[in-house]
């Protein structure tokens, strides 16, 4: 056990994780050069592309130190997003010891932060890393000082490398053998192993991968999960090295994975304990969570043909994402979907990426909402995330909305205008405090329905890509909601239907009708776009009609090509929902629903 | 059936104008004369089976129609530029050829400049009923942004002779809706082509096509078009000027002074009656079927010269198409769709196909339903391009494939 380290790799996005773990699994020869590619660990084509880590993925290490032992290197991958911020606190349990590592031309994040205080909770031994030190931009000293004011690391035990060169992935190695300490544990003690994270195989069916904290692990054990109670039959356990090496048992302190015959990630839990049923231990590990979304989104077809392929989309995405949510839902002018419950907007983001890319979906998604409780006159509690599904105003004695607690850091210029921002967002208690010199970190509590909108993009543009935003869930607190209907020409279109704070009501209502002016083509008719909170019109836009389109002339010739754009104009039309007596393009709905999420 | 019609593209012309998009040519005397030579090729090649052509032909279909053609339009480019003779050795070689009746319906389109009283005195003799003539405008300045040859003074002394040469029907074409132009100065243009007393109208709106100098223009942002609620102001400006200046319009942009002066040609296209043209870019359509010839004067000759057919291109319109193209082109025309005859030649009842719309459509309207008829309004005219597009015709396709013989 003493030749075991478990540890994970935290960094804000970008800084360089998947590159690293790629040094590293090359140094100690767990892939074959031929088989080598980049990003190894990231084996979804969007987190390769995005650059982001979705799903965490892990593996075992042989490395021969100076000292002359082979230890086992269990590297855990973690995501590299605060939406999947559940996932980053089962893989940290899952460790003894972490590399925190820094752009070093951008410095400390707000989710290095975050991430940092995620590691010092779980008691995680933390070395600093310094990448990219290659770049010409990259200012060691500067990020030395980060390290040392924002973080109150020793910037000077901080290991300098360029994971893309190559250069000081030794020292790394080194580092991880002697500063991060062994894994404890008795493997005679009752078993507590820690699934940390799961994957759906086609033939094996789940794959729990776990780190085991006391006693061992072996095929033919009757397995029980902690929280769920439900038992199986251990049919397999092995290292991950990139491809699964079965092993005859997992003992205290190892990082393995378990096949029990469990047919899909909606039976078990992250975070849950597995005990032998026979000698069960007498608590499960802390720290479980059941991971709830909170951020929900109606997802239809554009065509309603695909209803069903989107069904199977969803049903095989859930096999490997037991956060993503979804049931039936409908609407009278996108016809049949699913309401889907995300982690975040990330989350969201990412689901709905791969229903186009992996599954070739063309989607239309809802405007995103929060998860609002809602007291009825009755006294009686319901939690309302669908706008179809908001109860009559006369009934509802009162609402709140889900809080978050954001950390932006950024350099201190833009400090006033990320606190208008916040002000704007409705944000409350919001402070600041100095990092290093000439930075800022904000701390301000906001509903999480402000973050859901163009939050990120403002943020962006007002801080010129230097702000960086990390956020955790807070409470629930009491607002004034409404329910703001979108009417075309007096019909309210239900799939544009939106719960909103009251003071924001106008704004937004105003902001739907321009989009919809823009993007909804001119017709024989004029149109009346309309915001309205019950019978009350608050926001009202209208498309003149067109005044003519009738070309001079129409000879022998003209007729083919006369006819073949109105076949097209009537093809076009097919992508139209109605509503009403208009026919609203697809592209419509695309432009005011969409929420820029990068 | 109606009895079809014959159509001779004649491209060339003295220039070319900027807003043209038709298969046009500039070429000498020499250059002309091989044109009308290859004409009278393409002539014989159709005389045994004119609806004969392009690979989807029925072997053994009959000539659609049960009559031989009896309107034969000579259209361009500028046939006027063409020596009277010429026109007559075409007209001729069709007449054998085509086994016409001894007396077509005939119109010819001409350009002021050509119009001299020795070229009108032999139209006349030729037997053309129907002088269609590109004047475009009476105003020196619009004539020069058009790149016309002519002047407003020759205009109006081309429009006098071909009136005084005692033509059954003198047509102005005329252009409105240039950059800046306002509504006086179109209503000015139609009170002067009016009061000089000829029976036809034909107003087109200027329109800029890609491909051509005023499209280049445009792309450069050296072309302003005029906004769309101006051009629909001179669109009702033209319909409400002329009609109470005597001239009804029987399609967007064509107005007669009585029934009897229409275009008997122009209206086969807008009936789905069938036409063959011959030359250039010309269209043929024999009630089902539509085939073109190829585009490029020299492809065009050399096909004829080999003895081919210079068909470019053909469709066979489905039902539905039919359909479709019946009621894009009625709606065109003031006079609309008679609904039972549309009913029993596709097999669809508008109204009953489409009742909210016909509904929403009358309401604003658009659109009139009355005695058996569909009838757009001014302002449905305004829009008829996009609102055949509305209508469902799906069911079309049940219906009888038109009768041919």
């Amino acid at each position: 056990m003493k030749h075991i380290r478990n540890f994970c790799i935290i960094a804000h996005i970008d800084h360089g994780k998947s590159t690293l773990a790629d040094r590293l699994i090359q140094r100690c020869g767990g892939v074959a050069e031929r088989e080598f590619r980049d990003q190894i660990l990231d084996s979804m084509e969007l987190e390769r592309e995005r650059g982001i880590t979705i799903k965490s993925n892990s593996v075992s290490l042989d490395y021969q130190a100076a000292d002359g032992n082979r230890y086992q290197l269990n590297l855990i991958d973690t995501p590299g997003h605060v939406d999947f911020s559940h996932e980053v606190r089962r893989s940290l349990m899952s460790c003894e010891g972490a590399l925190l590592l820094v752009d070093a031309s951008q410095g400390v994040e707000a989710q290095t932060v975050a991430n940092l205080y995620l590691a010092l909770e779980y008691d995680l031994e933390v070395v600093p890393v310094i990448n990219k030190i290659d770049l010409p931009a990259a200012d060691v000293e500067r990020v030395r000082e980060e390290i040392s004011e924002d973080l109150g690391l020793d910037p000077y035990e901080a290991i300098l490398c360029s994971a893309k060169k190559g250069q000081g992935i030794d020292e790394v190695l080194e580092a991880i053998v002697r500063r991060l300490p062994p894994p404890q544990g008795d493997p005679e003690a009752p078993l507590q192993a820690l699934i940390f994270d799961a994957q759906y195989d086609v033939y094996r069916g789940v794959v729990m991968l776990v780190r085991v904290r006391q006693g061992t692990l072996r095929p033919g054990q009757t397995l029980r999960l902690m929280h769920t109670g439900k038992e199986y039959e251990v049919e397999e356990v092995g290292l991950l090295r990139l491809k699964k090496v079965q092993r005859d048992a997992l003992q205290a302190g190892a990082v393995g994975y378990v096949i029990a015959g469990i047919k899909t990630v909606r039976d078990i839990a992250i975070g849950d304990t597995i005990t032998d049923s026979e000698r069960p231990a007498a608590e499960p590990l802390p720290g479980y969570k059941e991971a709830k979304p909170v951020v929900f989104s109606s997802i239809y077809p554009v065509s309603t043909d695909d209803y069903e392929d989107l069904a199977k989309a969803l049903d095989k995405l859930a096999l490997n994402d037991a956060a993503l949510t979804y049931e039936k839902d409908s609407s009278s002018a996108l016809g049949f979907g699913f309401r889907c419950g995300f982690l975040g907007l990330l989350h969201l983001d990412v689901v709905q990426e791969r229903l186009r890319r992996e599954y070739d979906l063309s989607l239309i998604l809802s405007a995103p909402s929060v998860r609002y409780e809602i007291e009825l006159a009755g006294g009686e509690l319901i939690e309302v995330d669908n706008p179809s599904l908001y109860p009559d105003p006369a009934q509802i004695e009162g609402s709140s909305e889900p809080y978050i607690k954001a950390a932006i850091m950024m350099p201190e210029r833009y400090i006033g205008a990320v606190m208008e921002l916040c002000r704007e967002r409705r944000g409350e208690n919001t402070t600041f405090h100095y990092l290093a010199v000439g930075r800022v970190e904000l701390v301000s509590e906001l509903p999480l329905a402000e973050v859901l909108f163009d939050f990120y993009d403002r943020l962006k543009s007002v801080t010129q890509g230097y702000g960086s935003f990390d956020y955790e869930m807070l409470d629930y607190r009491p607002s004034k909601l409404v329910k703001v209907d979108i009417l075309i020409n007096g019909d309210p279109v239900d799939a544009l239907a939106q719960l909103v704070h009251e003071e924001k009501a106008r704004a937004r209502a105003l902001h739907y009708c321009e989009r919809l002016a823009e993007t909804i083509p001119k017709q024989q008719f004029k149109i009346a776009i309309q915001g309205a909170i019950g019978g009350k019109i608050i926001a009202r836009t209208t498309i003149n009609a067109f005044r003519k389109d009738v070309t001079a002339k129409c000879y022998g010739g003209d007729i083919t090509r006369k006819r073949k754009l109105l076949e097209r104009q009537k093809e076009g039309k097919k992508r139209m929902k109605r509503v009403g007596a208009i026919e609203i393009p697809q592209s419509a709905f695309v432009a005011v629903l969409k929420t820029d999420t990068d | 059936m109606a009895a079809p019609g014959v159509y001779l593209h004649l491209p060339f012309c003295s220039a070319i104008c900027p807003y043209c998009d038709f298969a046009v040519a500039v070429g000498d005397a020499a250059r002309r004369r091989r044109f009308v030579d290859s004409l009278l090729g393409e002539i014989e090649l159709v005389a045994h089976d004119p609806w004969r052509a392009g690979e989807g032909a029925d072997p053994g279909k009959p000539a659609p129609g049960s009559e031989a053609a009896d309107t034969i339009y000579l259209g361009g480019g500028t046939p006027s530029l063409l020596e009277p003779a010429a026109l007559a050795e075409l007209l001729a070689a069709l007449g054998r050829r085509l086994d016409l009746p001894s007396r077509p319906w005939l119109a010819l389109e001409a350009n002021p400049e050509d119009a001299t009283a020795e070229r009108l005195a032999a139209w006349r003799r030729l037997g053309i009923d129907f002088l269609s003539l590109g004047v475009q405008s009476f105003d020196d300045d619009a004539l020069a942004f058009l790149g016309r040859r002519h002047d407003g003074a020759e205009a109006r002394r081309a429009v006098e002779a071909a009136l005084a040469a005692g033509f059954p029907t003198v047509s102005l074409d005329l252009i409105y809706g240039l950059p800046g132009q306002s509504a006086e100065a179109w209503r000015a243009q139609l009170d002067l082509a009016a009061g000089l007393g000829p029976q036809h109208l034909s107003c087109y709106q200027l329109t800029v096509e890609p491909g051509t100098a005023f499209g280049v223009r445009r792309r450069r942002g050296q072309l302003s078009e005029l906004p769309g609620e101006a051009q629909a102001e001179l669109f009702r400006l033209t319909h409400e000027r002329l009609a109470e200046l005597g001239f009804a319009a029987y399609e967007v942009s064509n107005f007669a002074a009585s029934p009897a002066h229409r275009s008997r040609h122009n209206r086969k296209y807008w009936s789905a009656a069938p036409y063959l043209g011959l030359g250039p870019s010309a269209h043929s359509f024999d009630g089902s079927r539509r085939w073109w010839n190829r585009r490029g004067l020299a492809q065009w000759q050399r096909e004829v010269a080999a003895g081919r057919r210079p068909v470019a291109g053909e469709e066979r319109l489905t039902a539905e198409q039919r359909a479709l193209e019946e009621l894009m082109l009625a709606l065109r025309t003031p006079d609309g769709v008679g609904l039972a005859g549309f009913e029993q030649r596709h097999g669809v009842d508008l109204v009953a196909a489409n009742a909210a719309l016909c509904e929403r459509l009358s309401t604003r309207g658009l659109l009139r339903i009355d005695g058996g008829r569909l009838w757009p309004t001014l302002a449905g005219l305004t829009v008829a391009d996009g609102l055949a597009a509305e209508f469902e015709l799906a069911a079309a396709g049940s219906a009888p494939m038109p009768r041919t013989a």
